[in-house]
């Protein structure tokens, strides 16, 4: 499980998190919310340690993750596919996802290797060709693959939605819910686009200006129409 | 007829050499945005280091195999000295510190051996080839250039697509957040960069040496050369690396003789203003647009 206790953290003068505490169970999706610049990113980005907290902390299982290098959480099992095209273009889809793994020994890549095919076969079509020929739906399938060769048990997903026609959302959408039903991997989902995410998570976060708003089932959030128009905008 | 094909034949071993040392460039600019004009002078430090070790067993192949392991630690050292105080500040501010790591190496290279221009011994035999009844403006020696050139550009290109710390480079020079998500440790990779980057330039240091002599600045008109294949290329690409090295090689030798030696940088120099006017990203280059 992954706690997120009272987490701080500020841009200079901009407070950008403010006491956010979140927990998510393996096996379940918690869905944050929030419109643009609420502070997702920043979240996910601290969690990963690309940011450092000004206060707070965050564990997995128990073990602190915060203030620890990027490098050294994924190893704890933390793995972030982040906002926007986080594959990269100059290399291979297979290339892609072995530096997904690079770190883990060479069986057990293999291993997670055929599992994240079977959970996205067009990637196993595609390993010989680069990643700019995918198109995007395909490459937010090789993003999240990527970040799977690390064998994660908790997964960040950065608004996989992002610039992808409504059924491509929904389609990885279900894929990220299948993939927390069948591997017990804890996932949290940030999205602006709350009407899919809440559909397929299990709880809902609100999240705005830095701070925790509302925190419930997610069809209780998803049917709170006071919530929707003060937060969600719709 | 006979003579033009005669400078283009005896232009090969010079174009390997400088594309030793624009792959160095290339290998850097590529990890670290940085163009390393300090390189060339790590080169001639590791090579006086060789002819040191030339000087006390007699064996040219353990000499190159020392000056590869200095080029290695000189690469690592210069790296600590260049980015480590300015690792927030922008990597202008790094280039000019390549240029004064240059300036102390030969400095360096003048107080341990002496600002005098000195000899390499011949390795093999540099006369020309006769074959079919005429001498030809070749080697042996050109040709153990030539092929000590391959072997490394094939161990290179191995490295980069069939072993781990290959694909960790690539990812850190391409996207280093996505690399240390991966859980890439991209700071060592980096450092690894400029190791191999000094292997490869000492390497070339040590090949060039019995055609010139050694002194603290010889290998400056090296760099002018290198510089101009590098960018020609597209400073991205190893491929564009080589195949301008080996081409500016040609032209220094045509130009050359044809006319005099001195012209060869001015050529270079016309070569490189008209490829950054009509062909800014370098003709293998697919990045966008970059200062220079
Ligand atoms: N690197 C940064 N430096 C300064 N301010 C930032 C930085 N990144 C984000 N912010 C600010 O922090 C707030 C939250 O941004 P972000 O986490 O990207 O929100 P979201 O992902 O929800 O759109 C915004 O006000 C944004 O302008
Ligand atoms: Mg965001």
């Amino acid at each position: 499980m992954l706690s997120i206790t009272d987490l701080t953290v500020s841009y200079g003068p901009v407070e950008a998190l403010n006491g956010v505490t979140i927990s998510v169970p393996r096996g379940e999706v918690t869905a944050v919310i929030g419109a643009n610049g609420a502070g997702k990113s920043t979240l996910m980005r601290t969690l990963a340690g690309l940011v450092t907290p000004a206060a707070g902390q965050a564990t997995l299982d128990g073990e602190i993750i915060t203030r620890k290098s990027p490098e050294d959480i994924v190893r704890m099992g933390v793995a972030l596919v982040p906002e926007g095209r986080s594959t990269i273009p100059e290399l291979t889809v297979e290339e892609n996802l072995r530096l997904g793994g690079l770190w883990r020994p060479k069986a057990d890549r293999r291993t997670t290797q055929a599992e994240v095919f079977d959970l996205f076969p067009v990637l196993a079509e595609r390993q010989r060709m680069r990643a700019d020929t995918l198109s995007g739906g395909e490459r937010q399938q090789l993003a999240i693959g990527r970040a799977l060769m690390s064998n994660p048990k908790c997964l960040l997903l950065d608004e996989p939605s992002l610039g992808l026609a409504p059924l491509i959302v929904t389609q990885i959408l279900h894929l990220v819910r299948r993939l927390a039903d069948e591997t017990k991997i804890a996932v949290l989902l940030v999205e602006q686009n709350a009407v899919t995410a809440l559909r397929m998570a299990d709880t809902g976060v609100v999240l705005n200006l830095g701070r925790i708003v509302q925190t419930g089932p997610a069809s209780e959030i998803a049917s709170d129409e006071k919530l929707r128009h003060a937060y969600l905008g719709y | 007829m006979t003579s033009f094909i005669d400078y283009l034949i005896g232009g090969v071993s010079n174009g390997a050499v400088i594309a030793l040392m624009a792959i160095a460039l290339v290998l850097i600019w590529r990890a670290t945005r940085v163009v390393n004009f300090a390189q060339v002078g790590q080169a001639m430090f590791t090579t006086f280091v060789a002819l040191t070790v030339q000087t006390l067993t007699g064996s040219w192949a353990l000499a190159l195999v020392v000056a590869m392991v200095a080029g290695a630690i000189l690469g690592v050292i210069v790296q600590f000295l260049v980015l480590r105080p300015m690792r927030r500040a922008d990597t202008s501010g790094a280039i000019i510190a390549t240029f004064g790591v240059l300036i102390a190496l030969q400095a360096a290279v003048g107080m341990i051996w002496g600002g005098d221009a000195q000899a390499y011994p011949q390795p093999f035999d540099n006369a020309g080839i006769v074959a079919f009844g005429r001498i030809w403006p070749i080697s042996v020696y050109d040709f153990v250039v030539i092929g000590v050139t391959i072997l490394l550009v094939i161990a290179l290109s191995l490295l980069f697509t069939r072993t781990s710390i290959g694909l960790a480079m690539r990812a850190s020079a391409f996207n280093p957040e996505v690399a240390r998500l991966s859980g890439v440790r991209v700071s060592r990779v980096l450092t690894f960069g400029w190791a191999l980057a000094g292997v490869v330039g000492a390497v070339a240091g040590v090949l060039v040496a019995p055609s010139s002599t050694v002194s603290p600045t010889t290998f400056d008109i090296l760099l002018v050369f290198a510089f101009t294949a590098a960018v020609i290329g597209g400073l991205d690409s190893l491929v564009g690396a080589v195949a301008l090295g080996v081409f500016a090689g040609l032209v220094i030798s045509l130009v050359s003789g044809l006319s005099n030696s001195g012209n060869a940088p001015v050529v270079a120099l016309v070569l490189l203003a008209l490829s950054l006017i009509t062909k800014p990203d370098g003709v293998f280059g697919h990045h966008k647009a970059r200062a220079v």
